[in-house]
């Protein structure tokens, strides 16, 4: 899977969340303070990705480290190779 | 010391005597003991006594980091004032609403704008930084031998032999929304306060091998709670902050060691959905408590087939008397949609329209006695009087707004309410006061709020001059993030029915019709 399918997963799955579009996002938009995603929010990203692209979540793996921003939380799904294409 | 604790402060200080060096209260990143806690308290008590703050004077904290803010409660505590912790997204009208109301002689925050506004209106102002420095500068008085900046005289009372502090003034005010277009302050004394914990702590049986981990922030007064609470079971509390809490949420609970999980609904699905896909269960987790709202029975049970050492406790309450009824651990198993008993020593029952006490099983307003009723609302005597109701015009009885029915054996079923408070992740919002919220940003004309229903979030209908993302992003300068919709749709006009007034159900009509964003 490649890293713009990723960032398109995860547009779709932020539009769902956010219930607005979100839409060209930059790597470095931050995801609390920017988008204004909640705790709450954010796991319904991960969700959505579950149910998008496959992504297959670890809980014991997830750090706050990789909700930081888009770049970050693009790099942790890359990381955990989706089975699904 | 065998006496209870008469003043909020006691509390920590009974706690500090029998174990000062254990750090009993973490977030990821510090630690500090109760002795700590109780010679930093009693230090910044002392500063800010001489900086000029005298009792039942209030002091207004906003901060990010929790063991500051509870330095700074106790502190406040012991100079006899009141403090009021604010949720970090109290803000611009908001914050400023809080200045006005509260009149606050002191104000701890970490913003300019916040400063600039404190200063103008005449509060002395503290950052978080310039508060806990004063609990490493030895105190005023120290020259004079009163203090010497350790041993046993720290945590003597603040010294003020005019105003003593009594177990009946007010210490703690709680900003809550309801039926008013701005949040009005729930106001406690130390004896309520003390009351609450100690009836709450009885039915929850925090343990003194307990970890509670509370992700809830101080400035709701569930997540505060807690730390009385385990004050008093001589258990350790770790606040977990907005992100830890998130998606890192079980991965937080293991490596902090959590026995024991202060939840809302948000939190439990959270961690229902966690659980379900993970292998390393936090199995020391024995305990999940719920507020804010009900728990939906998946979660319950989906929680209950994932983590099978963990019980539940669902609980009822309101700001107004901190907690009314809790349920025995796993009570919702033998009856199920209760909210469970009334604290020790209090009272709920149902009545009518006109203030009669119905039997078991109708439906009716939910009432609450006892010395858990707090004072009242700040400065809102009308509104004190329709709530926190005079039985023969001397005996507080706490009108909650809530109705729901009580079952032969005294259990609470909670049913809803009937005017314009809903509850949207767990958080308690006033459409009146979200209304006119959206009315204070220049360009909106109109607005209706619709009350989350059949699983759709909270709408905001407007008639404005300014696109709806904008109408949403300047409402954030005006109440908490939490409370701003997340839906907002701009229409022509609303639709209105013979009176004249709003028609919601042909706005939900029109607003869930296809084609409308």
């Amino acid at each position: 899977m490649q890293r713009n399918d990723v960032v398109t997963a995860l547009e779709a799955a932020l539009s769902e969340a956010l219930e607005r579009e979100v839409a060209d996002l930059d790597g470095n938009v931050r995801l609390f303070d920017d988008l204004h995603l909640d705790s709450t929010s954010m796991l319904e990203v991960l969700m959505s990705l579950e149910e998008s692209i496959g992504l297959q979540v670890e809980p014991e793996d997830l750090e706050i480290e990789a909700f930081e921003s888009v770049d970050s939380l693009t790099d942790f799904v890359l990381s955990t190779r989706p089975a699904a294409v | 010391m065998t006496t209870q604790p008469r003043l909020l402060h006691d509390l920590l200080d009974d706690a500090a005597r029998r174990d000062p060096h254990t750090p009993a209260l973490s977030t990821g990143e510090r630690t500090a003991s109760l002795g700590e806690l109780a010679s930093a308290s009693s230090r910044i008590a002392r500063h800010l006594r001489a900086r000029g703050l005298r009792r039942g004077d209030r002091v207004a904290v906003r901060t990010g980091d929790p063991l500051a803010a509870v330095a700074a409660l106790f502190a406040v505590s012991r100079t006899g004032a009141v403090f009021s912790l604010l949720h970090e997204s109290v803000r611009d009208g908001a914050f400023t609403h809080v200045l006005t109301d509260a009149e606050p002689a002191a104000v701890v925050c970490d913003s300019d704008e916040a400063r600039d506004e404190a200063t103008a209106a005449g509060a002395d102002f503290l950052t978080t930084g310039d508060l806990l420095a004063l609990a490493e500068t030895p105190p005023p008085g120290a020259a004079d031998g009163t203090a010497n900046g350790t041993g046993a005289e720290e945590t003597a009372p603040v010294p003020d032999r005019t105003s003593p502090v009594l177990e009946v003034d007010p210490v703690c005010m709680i900003y809550t929304s309801g039926t008013t277009s701005r949040p009005k302050a729930v106001v406690s004394t130390h004896q309520q306060i003390l009351f609450a914990a100690r009836a709450i702590r009885e039915r929850l049986g925090y343990r003194a091998d307990d970890t509670v981990y509370c992700p809830l922030p101080v400035s709701f007064d569930y997540g505060l709670y807690q730390v009385y609470l385990v004050m008093l079971a001589g258990a350790r509390l770790r606040f977990g902050s907005p992100t830890e809490s998130g998606p890192p949420l079980l991965r937080s609970l293991v490596e902090s060691g959590a026995t024991v999980l202060a939840g809302v609904p948000a939190v439990s699905d959270r961690l229902a959905w966690l659980a379900a896909r993970s292998r390393r269960r936090p199995t020391s987790l024995r305990l999940l408590t719920n507020t804010g709202a009900a728990l939906s029975e998946k979660t319950v049970a989906s929680l209950r087939e994932s983590l099978p050492g963990l019980r539940v406790q669902v609980m009822y309450g309101l700001t107004e008397c901190k907690r009314a009824a809790i349920m025995p651990p796993d009570g919702d198993l033998d009856r199920p949609g209760s909210c469970g008993l009334p604290l020790d020593g209090t009272e709920i029952f149902v009545v009518g329209p006109d203030g009669e006490r119905l039997p078991a099983g109708e439906t009716g307003q939910i009432v609450v006695r006892g010395p858990n009723v707090m004072a009242g609302y700040w400065r809102r005597e009308e509104l004190t009087a329709e709530r926190f109701h005079r039985r023969d015009g001397l005996f507080p009885e706490l009108r909650t707004g809530d109705y729901g029915w009580v079952d032969e054996d005294g259990y609470l079923y909670f049913d809803g309410r009937r005017d314009d408070i809903y509850k949207e992740r767990g958080f308690r919002v006033s459409a009146t006061e979200v209304e006119a919220a959206a009315h204070r940003v220049e360009g909106v004309d109109s607005a209706i709020v619709l009350p989350p229903a059949n699983g759709r979030p909270a709408q905001l209908a407007v008639i404005s001059s300014i696109p709806k993302e904008e109408v949403l992003e300047r409402m954030r300068g005006e109440i908490e993030e939490f409370k701003v919709p997340r839906v907002c749709v701009r229409l022509d006009d609303l639709p209105t029915n013979s009176n004249g007034k709003v028609d919601r159900a042909r706005l939900a009509d029109l607003i869930s019709a296809p084609g409308r964003a």
